[in-house]
């Protein structure tokens, strides 16, 4: 699939060693980006678990668990939405931008369903769990990951209302800013899926 | 400036620019630069502060023990956030893409945009001077810094905050500069070394840097937001704060450590005419440094972390000694049997190789768990640390300032103002320093403005030789200076050295090479007739060090 | 020296005698460094100062070689391959030499793991939990040790009963007392920020780490034994150093460990008396609160002449009593100084910052004080000033009646000793409390 794409591409959009400098730069400073600020949430990871050790149990006694049903959902509308931000950038790549649109029209819309659901999560902690660093660790990974859905989400916004314009070819040499957005997503979806796991299945 | 004439044979940018945003690289370079060794001497006073205060055991320069505590927090922190690690920025910067044949950074505007947070970044610490200043160290221990401190420390952790973004940012683009834009005849294996200890330098920060973001956010949350992450009434661990900030702080002595032995691996080979002695090793020891020193975070913990756990914390620190050994017998090898000239450049790193060694032995006797039971958080370790930093990377960055100032700027440093600068840093820094060891054994913590009488010779002794390495500072200075408009004109290559960044004229043309520049095929192949002729086509190119007329101009 | 630089890796006479002479060099100098040994740590106060101070001879023998070796080797190659500024030759193409890189990485580790098993010998020796500790006769005591901005306390858990049948508890402010050869295992504990209880001739430290009060804090343990100096007169003294920066009065955070020379002695210069002393109280509230306004830690922030106090923190205590009247409007000199010291927060003299802790009514540990601890208090530091603004004739009436204002607390002025004419006296202030109000 992936060697077809390339020669589509190189077909289409000839060579350029500038261009091609600046892409292989942008996608190696993107995945050491990722590498690196995936640090940061694995260090509220560490919190949490070093936390744990304050109390006798986990979660601490009087405390209810959180119910992992509407995060479970809401993990799997984050996936179903990765992958359709990645259809989107495939399609574009052979040029069907009215496939791109679709896809990101519907990723989007399971975004802000993640979103949404994570909020509420973030809004209704118990009384009982927020005395705790229980509640209170939860809403801080929670809200660190919210803060960044919700940027990487109006960065995908902008990238989607240019495409609409024609502003993107779908050559990867410029069209770096759809590529960006998918990988970004990505990095919410598996920066999400660690919290995912911590938060609501490691007792 | 010195004469017309004079002026005119070297064509450098505007000083303008250097004040102007720019996504120059070289311009970048100076701009790190230069600020960083204003905030070198804004630390150095707070140093003096310090001396000054410790001449006496009482409490009588300051006001308070609070305000003695702000000068050293921020003598620590404008050292380390604010000098050495921006300095390196600044080495990196100008030398890498240069040593690539690189025309530019990988991203000139992310990294213009790095370097534009530093100055706010310093305003806002800076501004705990308006209310309370930052009084718990560099280290931050909460609960001190969160239940018992006031509003500059949350501008401390703000103004932290950007400078670990900043940081992370840069080092990025160094990563990505360093991989990507090499010219196809260098491969990894025939890198200039300085690329090597930056690359892994880089490393370190783009992983280690996020953990310390991660902690000031829980800290700035628990002064501002009212969460006990750090507060055990509210079920949080102090102990937190400390596992996740050396988590990050024990790999930063690297970050500030391992661009300097870079530096040292170039000068050394360079000045002594002699290849690099096992080259491969030293380049594979920083990566080693850089692995092994994310497995030491605790030995910073040793007097609070559980007694069983700190055994393993122990023998990972000793294992840094293995690669640190490697390079520092690598360094003998390659001067050993070479043919040394005493330059102010050569001078420094072989200061840094007599210095930092002696850092090293008493690493490895702070690592050794019941002896540093005994001096942990004492006197022996402002010592040791400073053996490091100061004997370590300050050394290597004034090696680098004489090795590097003629790229720059076009002229020579003067020689003999460098060695008089090298003879009073070296013998002040020693003598500062080399006391301190004894005075901490004997029984004096650290950071405190009061201490017992019985030490009051010591920390005399100690003081007069601090003002004397304060002292030296203003000869630098001078030389730079003085240098900047009258010293001799360079040349493309006054040290005949064989790495790209001397095959283009002093300073380099905006684009830095006319077109692209082929390396030598060994970066420290001296001594072979292959060599000798590449440097005189090099010096040829440049027809005798002058400068091409229309190959600088800026715009 | 010409073949010197060029046959590196081969043997010629010179190398040997330039590495002969080095060899000398560096044995007569290790010599010479660990000379300094003895000189360089405190005295060897404890059983495990000995051996931590057999392993740092061990690493300034290993350390002074790689000194030597290093520093030998530079100053070898500064004297014999300096070349003129001018020479613009090179040295020889010499890339490295693979067994030379492999030696100098294995010896090095040999030598690292070396240290590393001989330090988890000296620490696994050194922090093996022993049995029988703190013995005081015969019987295993509870020592508590209290670290709060910015003075140490020791408590002493006795075996001995008061007449009520409680343990008696001693304590003994800033002041560790112990014996040769008591294995001393204390209960550390932070009251506000993290500190470090170091003892440099015992070679410990550990630091004291604020726990969850409600959990009974975050107690961490020190252990030690101490032994015999020789040429020391015995009590000896040994500072108690923080050395976990802890705030504006770090440097002056320090106590005593007095070491006795043996049970005996501790016995009779601390312990029995100490005990006598709780049992007897003297019935004067004014010397009584001499005695236990030093049990408190105010001697780390005040400066108080009369008891050698002179700590810059908070403000001086000399004086007291003359200016106690005028501070607070409607305040009396005794509901001004109770107040002061049991809730200082309630009024910060200009110039000072809100640092002093709360220790009363309802504080735990450290920071406990009865309302009768105050009124003795609040009796000696009357007494402090030439005019003093207190009602000092009448002082077993006024005080007690200050605290009733200003807590509404009740004070047993006979301290429990309860005799008759004390409580009739007693009777008569509540009355008279009672009245006021």
């Amino acid at each position: 699939m992936t060697s077809y794409v390339q020669r589509q591409e190189k077909a289409k959009f000839g060579e350029d060693r500038d261009a091609e400098m600046r892409l292989k730069n942008n996608r190696l400073g993107m995945t050491i980006f990722q590498a690196s600020w995936i640090m940061v949430f694995l260090a509220l990871i560490v919190v949490n678990w070093q936390l744990r050790f304050s109390y006798a149990q986990w979660p601490p006694e009087g405390v209810a668990p959180f119910d992992p049903l509407l995060p479970s959902a809401a993990t799997l509308a984050l996936i179903l939405s990765a992958l359709l931000a990645r259809r989107g950038w495939q399609a574009l790549r052979l040029g069907k931008l009215g496939v791109f649109l679709m896809s990101w029209r519907l990723n989007m819309a399971l975004g802000v369903v993640f979103m949404a659901i994570i909020l509420v999560e973030f809004t209704v902690v118990s009384e009982a769990a927020l005395a705790t660093q229980y509640g209170v660790t939860m809403r801080l990974m929670t809200g660190f990951h919210l803060a960044h859905a919700l940027a990487i989400m109006a960065v995908m916004l902008r990238v989607y209302r240019q495409a609409g314009r024609g502003s993107y070819s779908g050559d990867p040499r410029d069209s770096w800013p759809v590529e960006g957005a998918v990988k970004l997503w990505y990095f919410v979806t598996v920066a999400w899926l660690m919290f995912y796991v911590v938060l609501y299945w490691l007792r | 400036m010195a004469t017309q004439h004079e002026a005119e044979t070297v064509r450098r940018p505007a000083l303008s620019e250097y004040l102007r945003w720019s996504v120059d690289h070289k311009i970048i370079g100076v701009q790190y630069g230069v600020a960083a060794f204003l905030f070198f001497m804004v630390g150095g006073a707070m140093a003096m502060g310090i001396r000054l205060e410790l001449w006496t055991p009482t409490l009588d320069l300051m006001a308070s023990g609070s305000a003695y505590n702000s000068l050293f927090t921020m003598h620590g922190t404008v050292m380390i956030f604010l000098f050495i690690i921006p300095m390196w920025a600044a080495f990196g910067n100008f030398v890498v893409p240069l040593q690539l044949g690189a025309k530019d950074m990988a991203f000139p505007w992310l990294n213009a945009f790095a370097f534009w947070l530093i100055p706010p970044a310093a305003i806002v610490i800076l501004l705990g001077y308006f209310v309370t200043p930052a009084e718990a160290g560099w280290t931050s221990y909460p609960p001190l810094s969160t239940l018992f401190s006031g509003d500059g420390q949350t501008l401390w952790a703000l103004g932290a905050h950007l400078l670990g973004i900043s940081s992370i940012m840069g080092s990025i683009n160094f990563i990505v500069t360093i991989l990507n834009m090499r010219p196809p005849q260098m491969i990894i294996w025939t890198m200039p070394l300085l690329c090597w200890a930056v690359l892994a330098t880089s490393i370190i920060a783009v992983m280690a840097t996020p953990f310390l973001a991660g902690a000031l956010t829980l800290l700035l949350l628990d002064r501002v937001a009212g969460t006990t992450f750090f507060d055990a009434s509210g079920g949080g661990d102090v102990l937190l704060w400390q596992n996740i900030f050396w988590f990050y702080s024990h790999p930063a002595v690297y970050i500030m450590v391992l661009p300097g032995m870079g530096v040292l691996s170039e000068v050394l080979s360079i000045h002594c005419r002699k290849p690099v002695f096992g080259y491969r090793m030293v380049g594979l020891s920083s990566m080693g440094i850089a692995f092994v020193g994310f497995t030491v975070w605790a030995h910073h913990m040793f007097t609070s972390l559980q007694p069983e756990l700190r055994i393993p914390f122990m023998i990972t620190t000793m294992i840094i000694a293995v690669p640190t050994g490697i390079k520092m017998f690598s360094w003998l090898g390659t001067i050993w049997g070479g043919k040394m000239r005493f330059t102010s450049a050569l001078l420094f790193a072989l200061g840094f190789m007599s210095m930092f060694v002696i850092g090293g032995i008493t690493g490895v006797m702070l690592a050794a768990l019941p002896f540093d039971i005994h001096v942990h958080d004492t006197y022996f370790v402002v010592s040791h640390f400073h053996f490091v930093l100061f004997g370590g990377s300050v050394f290597a960055i004034y090696a680098a300032l004489y090795h590097w100032f003629p790229k720059v700027t076009g002229r020579m440093m003067n020689e003999r103002l460098g060695r008089i600068h090298f003879v009073f840093t070296y013998f002040g820094f020693l003598f500062t320093f080399f006391p301190m060891h004894i005075v901490g054994m004997l029984g004096m913590p650290r950071r405190v403005a009061v201490y017992d009488p019985n030490f009051t010779d010591w920390n005399q002794f100690i003081s007069f030789w601090a003002f004397v390495l304060g002292f030296s500072t203003f000869i630098v200075v001078y030389n730079v200076i003085h240098s900047y408009f009258r010293g001799p004109v360079a040349g493309a290559n006054p040290w005949r050295a064989l790495t790209l960044e001397w095959a283009t004229t002093s300073p380099p043309p905006v684009t830095n090479f006319d077109d692209d520049p082929i390396p030598f095929e060994d970066p420290y192949g001296y001594g072979t007739e292959a060599s000798a002729a590449y440097l005189d086509a090099v010096d040829a190119a440049f027809s005798g060090g002058r400068p091409t007329p229309d190959g600088n101009q800026a715009d | 020296m010409e073949n010197n630089r060029s046959n590196i890796p081969s043997i010629s006479p010179a190398a040997v005698v330039v590495a002969a002479v080095f060899l000398l060099v560096s044995v007569i100098g290790i010599n010479w460094f660990t000379t300094f040994v003895p000189e360089v740590l405190p005295a060897q106060a404890s059983a495990e100062s000995k051996s931590v101070d057999e392993l740092f001879y061990i690493l300034v023998i290993i350390g002074g070689l790689v000194f030597f070796l290093i520093q030998g080797m530079l100053l070898i190659s500064v004297i014999f391959f300096r070349v003129r500024d001018d020479d613009r030759s090179d040295g020889p193409t010499y890339h490295g030499n693979p067994l030379l890189e492999v030696v100098w990485t294995i010896i090095p580790a040999l030598v690292v793991v070396y240290l590393a098993v001989i330090s988890f010998n000296v620490w696994n020796q050194n922090s093996e939990p022993k049995a029988a500790v703190n013995m005081i006769n015969g019987e295993e005591t509870v020592i508590r040790v209290t670290g709060a901005r910015y003075a140490w306390t020791h408590n002493y858990e006795t075996s001995r009963l008061n007449p009520e049948g409680e343990p008696i508890v001693i304590n003994s402010g800033d002041k560790l007392h112990t014996y040769i050869g008591q294995n001393v295992d204390l209960e550390l504990r932070a009251q506000d920020v993290i500190h470090s209880y170091w003892v440099p001739a015992m070679r410990v430290k550990q630091d004291l780490l604020p726990g969850n009060p409600d959990t009974g804090g975050r107690p961490t343990e020190i252990r030690f034994t101490p032994a015999r100096v020789e040429g020391v007169e015995y009590p000896a003294e040994y500072p108690i150093v923080c050395a976990e920066l802890c705030g504006d009065g770090h440097g002056r955070m320090r106590g005593t460990v007095i070491v006795y020379e043996d049970e005996a002695q501790f016995l009779e210069q601390f312990y029995e008396p100490a005990i006598h002393a709780i049992l007897n109280p003297p019935a004067d509230p004014v010397l009584r609160g001499e005695i236990v306004i030093q049990e408190y830690i105010c001697n780390s922030c005040h400066t108080l002449d009369s008891l050698g106090w002179s700590s810059r923190t908070g403000p001086s205590m000399n004086g007291i009593a003359d200016r106690a009247g005028e501070r607070v409007a409607g305040q009396s000199a005794e509901e001004y100084i109770a107040t002061s010291v049991w809730n200082a927060q309630a009024f910060v003299v200009p110039g000072y910052t809100e640092q002093m802790a709360v220790f009363g009514p309802d504080q735990s540990d450290a920071n406990k004080m009865s309302a009768e601890q105050l009124y003795a208090i609040v009796a000696y530091l009357c007494t402090q000033g030439e005019q003093s603004d207190c009602d000092n004739e009448n002082s077993t009436v006024a005080i007690p009646e200050a605290i009733k204002t200003a807590f509404g607390l009740d004070v047993d002025i006979t301290f429990g000793q309860g005799d008759s004419e004390a409580e009739s006296a007693a009777s008569e202030t509540s009355e008279e409390a009672g009245e006021s109000e």
